[in-house]
């Protein structure tokens, strides 16, 4: 499916001399991102560390303003002026050789993007170009990495768009304003995948759309996550989206990654009051609308933090201790981490001892035994 | 009618009958679109004749009149002898109903014919529009082109750059030369370049051309017409720029923010193509329009730059005729700088709909 052969993106000035475990594409340490604004210092992303395994799919869940576009971004070095980078690395490896993707030059950068790692942006509505047919934005795209035979561009692009469920014949050649919300989202991904990246960042690529154009595109990826195996980063709000595409998953507040773990211990063996708010506050399917639990209080201001735990104004555990010490990222499980003083006493509304099953599946009769007690 | 224009509804095969149809009423739409500009058009440059052909007639002092009775004073003719010649010359019959002459004239001008100059006496009009007209044309077009170019160039350069010291430097610049009249300038240029300090000779560049440079396509002759013209360019740029300048900043910045512009950076895209394609396109079309409402204001204000600096051109000869009661050369050239106004509007229209796919409708192309 390649075409012609893929050049490597960096020169040596990139190379790191970390070390990385030979089955993690990215790996992402201490990293910490801060927003200028005349207040003060946005503390957007803070001390996020986590790898990313290949053909591994990681889901970044946290509320609006959590900072997971921040990070998303960040990782590809694609934040605007106003953003700094203020800590840590993002290690990036391809056949055993690590770079700092933090340190690359201009063009090492430009290289790297879409081409190793390519990210599918929250407002896809705006992502083309409106005056350039999608046809000519695939060929840009190819063009922009050194690929310059059209007829095999357009041919690929044509591949792929039939990947995504949609019509060459119909798309390629139209403008995107022709296009709906839906297919605009999926020629994105289609245009994700067209020089084959390691890494495929999405972020929240289902939120502008009816829920039966969400299941398509679910349903494409997790298709595609198959066929092609490339490693991605889902960004989403919805854990239930999460359940079904990711293997783990990362639950964000503040700006931090507070619990970390494979889908099955996040959703059977919750080990922080935060993630266990969001799985309360997935929207019934069968229950009625009492059954949304939100979590009360809002999330904190990202310039003037509380002290100690940051989620301790809104936790219902939190005790005396939580105001005063920032709990560090406790291991908790196998891969498992929860950044709580009191994770012992979370208890998954599951229950630890649940039935194992696909956690999609589960995740709903999990929401029956609380429907039931609305009901009676 | 293109089948490219709409691959969604011309592909709705599932939906038979009901697709074809809808294809073809967005044909239809489109037909009455330009139909309906084109009319527009017509309507407008009717408007204004009419307009021109009764002001002159409702003047104090009827000039038709006047002219008359100043041949019947100068020349001694008899006052139907007088009137005869007046009649040839303005090419309506003098004697006959307001109503009449008016569908004369109008007639005439169907033909093409605008009458005959009152002063240069046996001139026709139309044949003095053409001696003129291609000077305007040239040092007016070629200002906009110079104005458009520079003013979009230094637009994506100062929003690239905003906030910087060049930028700030630019944007007052602009914003204080765009404030000055062009006609002002011009005598700013005649007084301080020209008269005081000799820098410019402008007694020399008086004309359209020096004496004895005639049209060809000599070097010689391209040099002396841009010669001659530069002043008028340099004015027509100098006050226009500064508004294109600040419209292209602030279009651009805007376009800066476009999410296509950071997905064009985020696929790796290389810097010029995404400055060309992704920002420079797209924040320029709202100036295509402009560019039409600036080809009027260019015209009209080439009257009073080309009397100051002499510039043998349409904008001179209306001078003089206005100067000299030349009512027929008056009318034939509010004709023609009403039609180069409203068909750089067409053009503006036509050239937004090619550049914009969102506007492009199937009778355009
Ligand atoms: N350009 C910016 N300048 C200042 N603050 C910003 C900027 N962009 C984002 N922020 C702040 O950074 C924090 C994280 O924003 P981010 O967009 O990463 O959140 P998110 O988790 O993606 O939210 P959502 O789910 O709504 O997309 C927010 O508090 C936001 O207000
Ligand atoms: S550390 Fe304390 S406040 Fe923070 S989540 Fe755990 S219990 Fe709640
Ligand atoms: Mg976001």
């Amino acid at each position: 499916m390649m075409l012609g052969t893929r050049r490597n993106a960096f020169s040596r000035s990139g190379a790191s001399d970390a070390s990385v475990p030979a089955d993690v594409v990215l790996s992402v340490r201490q990293l910490s991102v801060a927003y200028v604004t005349r207040r003060g210092p946005v503390q957007a992303v803070r001390d996020v560390s986590f790898d990313l395994h290949g053909g591994e799919s990681l889901a970044l869940i946290g509320e609006s303003g959590s900072g997971k576009t921040t990070l998303g971004m960040a990782i590809n070095r694609l934040l605007g002026s106003s953003a700094q980078i203020t800590t840590g690395e993002v290690l990036y490896q391809r056949q055993g050789k690590v770079t700092n993707i933090l340190t690359l030059n201009k063009e090492q950068l430009r290289r790297f993007h879409w081409q190793e790692c390519a990210i599918v942006f929250q407002s896809a509505l705006n992502s083309l170009n409106p005056v350039l047919r999608v046809a000519d934005q695939f060929v840009d795209t190819a063009r922009a990495h050194g690929q310059h035979d059209r007829g095999q561009i357009e041919q690929r692009a044509s591949h792929l768009l039939r990947l995504v469920q949609l019509d060459p014949g119909r798309v390629l050649h139209a403008y995107p304003h022709e296009l709906s919300g839906g297919m605009r989202q999926r020629v994105l991904l289609a245009l994700g995948l067209l020089l084959e990246p390691q890494v495929l960042v999405l972020d929240e690529p289902t939120t502008a759309l009816d829920i039966l154009t969400q299941r398509v595109i679910i349903e494409t990826l997790r298709q595609l996550k198959q066929e092609l195996r490339f490693s991605m980063i889902f960004i989403s709000h919805d854990l239930s989206l999460a359940a079904e595409l990711a293997d783990r998953v990362a639950t964000m507040y503040a700006g931090r990654i507070i619990e970390l773990g494979s889908v099955r211990d996040i959703f059977y063996h919750t080990r922080h009051p935060y993630t266990l708010g969001l799985l309360q506050s997935v929207p019934p399917l069968r229950g009625t609308l009492e059954d949304l639990r939100s979590i009360p209080g809002s999330p904190p201001d990202l310039i003037t933090l509380p002290s100690g735990c940051k989620f301790h104004p809104r936790c219902p555990l939190a005790g005396p201790e939580c105001a005063q010490e920032d709990p560090p990222a406790f291991v908790v499980g196998d891969e498992h981490t929860s950044a709580c003083l009191r994770w012992q006493e979370v208890r998954s509304p599951r229950g630890e001892e649940a039935a194992i099953g696909e956690p999609s599946r589960v995740m709903h009769s999990a929401r029956t035994p609380r429907a039931e007690e609305a009901a009676s | 009618m293109s089948a490219a224009t709409s691959p969604l509804v011309a592909s709705g095969t599932s939906r038979g009958l009901r697709g074809k149809s809808v294809r073809s009423r967005i044909g239809d739409i489109a037909g009455n679109y330009w139909v309906g500009r084109i009319v527009k058009a017509i309507l407008t440059i009717y408007l204004v004749v009419t307009l021109t052909f009764f002001l002159v007639r409702l003047m104090p002092g009827n000039p038709v009149e006047s002219f008359i009775l100043n041949l019947v004073q100068t020349q001694g003719l008899t006052y139907p002898q007088a009137q005869a010649q007046a009649a040839s010359l303005f090419s309506f019959d003098v004697n006959a109903p307001l109503w009449q002459q008016y569908v004369d004239y109008l007639g005439n001008l169907i033909h093409g014919n605008l009458g005959v100059s009152i002063v240069s006496t046996g001139t026709p009009v139309s044949v003095m529009i053409l001696q003129y007209l291609p000077w305007t044309l040239f040092s007016v077009g070629l200002a906009l082109l110079i104005s458009f170019v520079l003013g979009i160039t230094l637009g994506i350069l100062m929003a690239y750059r905003r906030d910087t010291l060049p930028d700030h430097v630019l944007s007052t610049i602009a914003a204080f030369i765009s404030g000055v009249p062009n006609y002002l300038l011009a005598i700013l240029i005649v007084v301080f370049l020209g008269i005081r300090l000799h820098l410019v000779p402008f007694t020399a560049m008086r004309g359209s051309l020096s004496p004895g440079v005639s049209p060809n396509l000599s070097l010689q002759f391209i040099g002396d017409a841009l010669f001659h013209a530069s002043l008028p360019i340099t004015v027509y740029v100098l006050t226009t720029v500064g508004g294109w300048m600040l419209l292209m900043k602030s279009n651009t910045t805007s376009t800066l923010g476009e999410d296509y512009v950071l997905v064009a950076r985020a696929r790796g895209l290389r810097d010029g193509r995404i400055t060309a394609a992704y920002v420079g396109r797209n924040a320029m079309l709202p100036l295509i329009s402009a560019l039409a409402i600036s080809v009027g204001f260019i015209v009209g204000g080439s009257t009073v730059i080309e009397q100051i600096f002499v510039y043998q051109g349409i904008g001179w000869i209306l001078g003089s005729a206005i100067v000299s009661l030349d009512y027929t050369v008056m009318q034939g050239i509010f004709l023609i700088l009403t039609i180069s106004v409203v068909v750089s509007n067409l053009l503006a229209d036509l050239l937004y709909g090619k550049l914009d796919p969102r506007v492009r409708i199937a009778g355009s192309q």
